[in-house]
């Protein structure tokens, strides 16, 4: 019941739904839930590759970074979209089309 | 048995709510079974006798990420965008017909079943590992691994954290009318 | 080392006869004494909360030349079950433009935020559901439930001063979480440790040998945590999420009967975690003055210290709403931002420099000699 296949079978399914979510979805908001997805995905690999496989805690190590990255990138990410919701008044992903005004 | 019964919780939790989040047309319904799905995950850190990851999990994520997310969808005006025209999944439908998700599917499959076969061999030469269900305290040693060996990780995302708070504040600081 | 109360329990010799009964399975037995306590922790915590509602009248009419409640019952002690029954007979009004399934939501995320902290309160050495390693963290990491809690509560009751309570409760709980949990730091930093167990061992009974009076940064760090967590749970002079001059009463405006109640009651029991936990790292918890041997008896002792301390501090908070005016909103930003925070990170790393400096030896130690 709980082994590494167990965990890696939800962490692709994890992957695959927050991937679906950043295609199917047009709101700058939902395309970063699925980023989120995605990012814990990979997390929860590392942690049952260091339980299962390594004797060390390396894992843990690099899933604690991409939590600190998951979070920064949240931060900033999410100033954007407040900026880009000033200017444009929608956060629309298809009106994100120019590079400066 | 209680472990069991927390993983399978978790893994339900998580499953179950990632999905929600894809079908929800709400948005502040997503950020919500986004915050259910990622305690599930957490609830998987658990499992995995990973104590100092799980509880970072849920500190960063429930006290920060996703009432970032609630502010952002409030601040914005909390529309979705949601194409008219969907398929059965709830998916918009240019995301493709039936043709491209057949293709897909067969592509899947094949890549699935020679991943399997390739893995196959390399996870039998794994080093066979003893699995006890005895959970040592992991909070000692990922200090010690923090401050000696992955401590230029350490330095570098704190100055990524750092660039981060004041890249965040500078861009979405109220614009001057002029 | 995790302990539980059930590990704690094992080394007596009545485990092994309540282990007969239960034919051996470890499992099961386990399963019910977690139960058991856990149903006995909520409805002590829940008595409390309600008595809180009375003692915090009961106060206030004392500090303002009044009487207060003395109607029903004694003294008007029955006043928190009339307030209940009341409570609980109130029609369940929900919003008709409501978002439904979070205006639900809401009220139990805040309860649940408060009452899985409960895990972790040390009320006496062995009466500590799960005495984790990483305890603080943990206590500090599931309360920030409370603000999802508040935000979707203003969010969900679709009306302005409810938006308005809950934006501003959140934005306060999550900058408030800095200070705090830095100052929390400086207390792992002095212990050597995240679990209630490892940091109050460090402690002992008398004054002089609790972190508050460990050095003069600890002494501040009390200060910083104890502000910064009467802020976190939204009580006066911080009120502002529920400031009723300007917003009502914030984000529970549109809430009626028992969903109020909900929300009052993880408030009171949030006051009541956040004065244990002060207790607990700063005040030397459970330690019986003199004694540092561990029997069965003494836990009784233990917990009636614990709760006096915690009590105690729960007079001042009800104390200090009642003294003081309301910030302002800036005030209450700038308060977090310019001084608790800046003030945090310096006894953090005061503490830290202390602990290389003197070995780790507090004032007392080096004035007593070294004697623990």
């Amino acid at each position: 019941m709980m082994s590494l296949a167990s965990y890696l079978i939800i962490s692709l399914i994890l992957f695959v739904v927050g991937l679906v979510v950043m295609i199917s979805r047009k709101n700058i908001v939902a395309i970063l839930l699925g980023i989120e997805l995605i990012l814990n995905a990979a997390a929860l690999n590392f942690v049952a590759y260091s339980r299962y496989v390594t004797n060390n805690l390396d894992g843990h190590i690099f899933s604690l970074f991409i939590i600190v990255v998951a979070a920064a990138e949240a931060a900033v990410g999410l100033a954007i979209v407040i900026r880009f919701f000033q200017i444009k008044e929608t956060i629309h992903i298809d009106e994100a089309t120019q590079l400066r005004n | 048995m209680f472990l069991q019964f927390l993983f399978i919780s978790s893994a339900f939790l998580t499953i179950a709510s990632a999905v929600a989040v894809l079908l929800t047309k709400n948005i502040m319904h997503s950020c919500v079974f986004l915050l259910a799905s990622l305690i599930g995950v957490a609830g998987l850190y658990a499992t995995l006798g990973a104590d100092f990851v799980a509880v970072t999990q849920i500190m960063v994520y429930m006290g920060g990420v996703v009432i970032l997310m609630l502010f952002a969808v409030m601040l914005t005006g909390g529309k979705d965008f949601i194409s008219r025209a969907q398929n059965l999944l709830g998916l918009p439908a240019s995301m493709g017909n039936r043709w491209t998700y057949g293709i897909g599917l067969i592509v899947g499959l094949v890549f699935l079943l020679t991943n399997i076969k390739l893995l196959m061999g390399i996870t039998k030469s794994l080093p066979v590992k003893t699995i006890t269900n005895e959970f040592p305290s992991t909070v000692n040693e990922i200090g010690h691994l923090l401050i000696k060996e992955h401590v230029l990780a350490f330095e570098i995302s704190s100055v990524l954290l750092l660039g981060a708070l004041v890249g965040a504040a500078i861009i979405a600081r109220p614009r001057k009318q002029n | 080392m995790n302990q539980t109360v059930v590990s704690y329990l094992s080394q007596y010799e009545f485990y092994d006869v309540l282990l007969k009964l239960f034919g051996g399975n470890q499992g099961l037995l386990a399963l019910t004494i977690y139960l058991l306590l856990g149903v006995a922790i909520i409805g002590m915590c829940a008595t409390i909360g309600g008595l809180g509602t009375y003692a915090e009248r009961k106060i206030s009419a004392d500090l303002q030349a009044r009487i207060g409640p003395n109607r029903v019952g004694p003294y008007g002690l029955l006043q928190m079950l009339a307030d209940g029954v009341k409570m609980m007979t109130k029609e369940d009004i929900m919003p008709f433009t409501a978002d439904k399934m979070l205006f639900y939501l809401a009220p139990l995320l805040c309860l649940t935020g408060v009452f899985a902290t409960l895990a972790v309160v040390p009320f006496s050495s062995g009466f500590i559901m799960a005495d984790m390693n990483v305890g603080i963290f943990y206590l500090v990491a599931i309360s920030s439930l409370v603000g999802v809690g508040v935000f979707l509560g203003g969010y969900a009751s679709n009306s302005k001063w409810s938006m308005l309570g809950g934006m501003r409760g959140a934005s306060q709980i999550i900058s408030y979480e800095i200070p705090v949990t830095i100052s929390l730091l400086a207390i792992t930093l002095l212990a050597g440790g995240m679990g209630f167990g490892t940091i109050i061992g460090r402690q002992g009974g008398l004054p002089h040998q609790w972190f508050m009076f460990h050095n003069p940064f600890a002494f501040l760090a009390t200060f910083v945590y104890f502000i910064g967590a009467l802020a976190e749970t939204n009580r006066a002079p911080f009120d502002l999420p529920e400031a009723e001059s300007e917003l009502v009463s914030g984000y529970h405006t549109e809430y009626t009967g028992m969903r109020f109640g909900f929300f009052a009651l993880a408030e009171y029991i949030e006051v009541f975690v956040v004065c244990g936990v002060a207790a607990a790292l700063f005040l030397g918890g459970y330690q019986i003055p003199g004694i540092s041997i561990d029997i069965l008896p003494l836990q009784a002792v233990q917990f009636v210290i614990f709760m006096t301390k915690t009590l105690m501090l729960y007079y001042v908070v009800i104390w200090i709403r009642w003294t003081l005016p309301r910030l302002r909103v800036d005030q209450l930003m700038s308060v977090c931002w310019k001084y608790l925070t800046p003030m945090a990170i310096l006894n953090l790393v005061g503490c830290a420099i202390w602990m290389v400096a003197f070995d780790g030896q507090s004032i007392a130690e080096m004035i007593l000699g070294g004697q623990h």
